[in-house]
């Protein structure tokens, strides 16, 4: 099974369960708006998940060992590594890809990739792999002599995907306690907000400016129809407006 | 090379689609704004042809002022970021 027919699937899958929910529960009744709740829900989580896996965050860690290894990328994994055009010798499912090995001050263990990100997402913008890696080369320490740094990385490790946090940068520290403030997640979260913000007035402009207007003018039409329709009433009130009203059938249309 | 020339263009779209529907937006701001100022406190004996000479005179000095120049930070800003982002990555 290829990439595109599972992707495919999926988003058929979507599509199909958002269809049918959509009749399911048709507006105004009774699981619409836990529905709706839901859904809300279901967005918020998805923008989780993707600022959980594209936003730098950091380690403190020894590194341990560096080296690279041809690596199955295939449609599986695909989307947590960079883009084919960036930099390392590939094949159509294999790529060389270089790893750091690392060591939390706990004993637990990290593996990096150490890819370029091109020009697309995550928007890094790192195309500095190789002096990374010399940097990693050049940090590696041994349990009696620790040397701790601290990585940027942004990415999941999940064994069974094969897929691995890429470390972006790597600055020595004091030690493996150093409290870290994470400005740039600070101030992207704080933009994001901002932004939201701004999209949300952006529309309750629109709303008000453009779309209100125009149902109101639609309003006014109908109000207009329905006039009409009660002076044609009033007309046909009593025996000489209903005789009048028959002969006006001759020359024009009758009301309805 | 051609990713970022890729790059580059989809950009172009994507700020200008932003730019057009910011500047939009502030437009009608600008306007309802104008609008409400005649309203709250209209002129003795001035009909709708003043008010609207009156918000025309707002809009067109709006279109020449400092704040619409200010929309152009919607192309200036992600390249400004972007050349930032690519100083701390690759040359700290």
């Amino acid at each position: 099974m290829s990439g595109y027919v599972f992707w495919g699937l999926i988003g058929l899958v979507i599509l199909g369960g958002g269809l049918f929910l959509h009749f399911r529960y048709p507006v105004g009744s009774k699981g619409r708006s836990r529905l709706k709740w839901a859904f809300r829900a279901l967005v918020l989580a998805v923008v989780a998940v993707f600022l959980n896996y594209s936003m730098p965050s950091h380690d403190i860690v020894r590194v341990t060992n560096t080296y690279n290894r041809l690596t199955t990328v295939s449609w599986e994994n695909a989307w947590a590594y960079a883009s084919p055009d960036t930099g390392t010798a590939e094949s159509a499912t294999s790529r060389d890809v270089r790893f750091i090995d690392a060591a939390y001050a706990d004993g637990s263990v990290v593996v990096y990739r150490n890819e370029d990100t091109g020009w697309v997402w995550p928007p890094y913008f790192k195309y500095d792999s190789s002096n990374l890696q010399a940097e990693a080369q050049n940090f590696k320490s041994t349990k009696e002599a620790p040397e701790w740094v601290v990585v940027t990385r942004y990415g999941w490790r999940f064994p069974f995907l094969s897929i691995y946090p890429n470390a972006i940068q790597m600055k020595a520290v004091a030690g493996p306690d150093v409290r870290i403030i994470p400005w740039v997640n600070i101030i992207i979260l704080t933009v994001l907000a901002l932004l939201a913000l701004m999209i949300r007035r952006m529309w309750l402009q629109f709303r008000e400016r453009m779309v209100d207007p125009a149902v109101a003018d639609a309003g006014d039409f109908l109000d207009g129809i329905d006039a009409r329709a009660d002076a044609a009433h009033a007309e046909v009130r009593g025996l000489w407006g209903r005789m009048m009203a028959w002969f006006g059938t001759w020359t024009r249309k009758p009301p309805r | 090379m051609i990713a970022f020339i890729r790059l580059s263009v989809l950009a172009f779209i994507g700020l200008s689609v932003l730019y057009l529907l910011v500047a939009t937006y502030s437009r009608s701001v600008r306007r309802e704004k104008l609008e409400k100022e005649w309203d709250a406190n209209p002129p003795e004996g001035k009909g709708d042809t003043e008010r609207a000479a009156f918000i025309k005179d707002g809009m067109d000095h709006y279109e020449h002022g400092l704040k619409k120049r200010l929309l152009w930070l919607v192309f200036i800003i992600p390249m400004i970021l972007m050349a930032v982002i690519i100083y701390f990555v690759d040359f700290q």
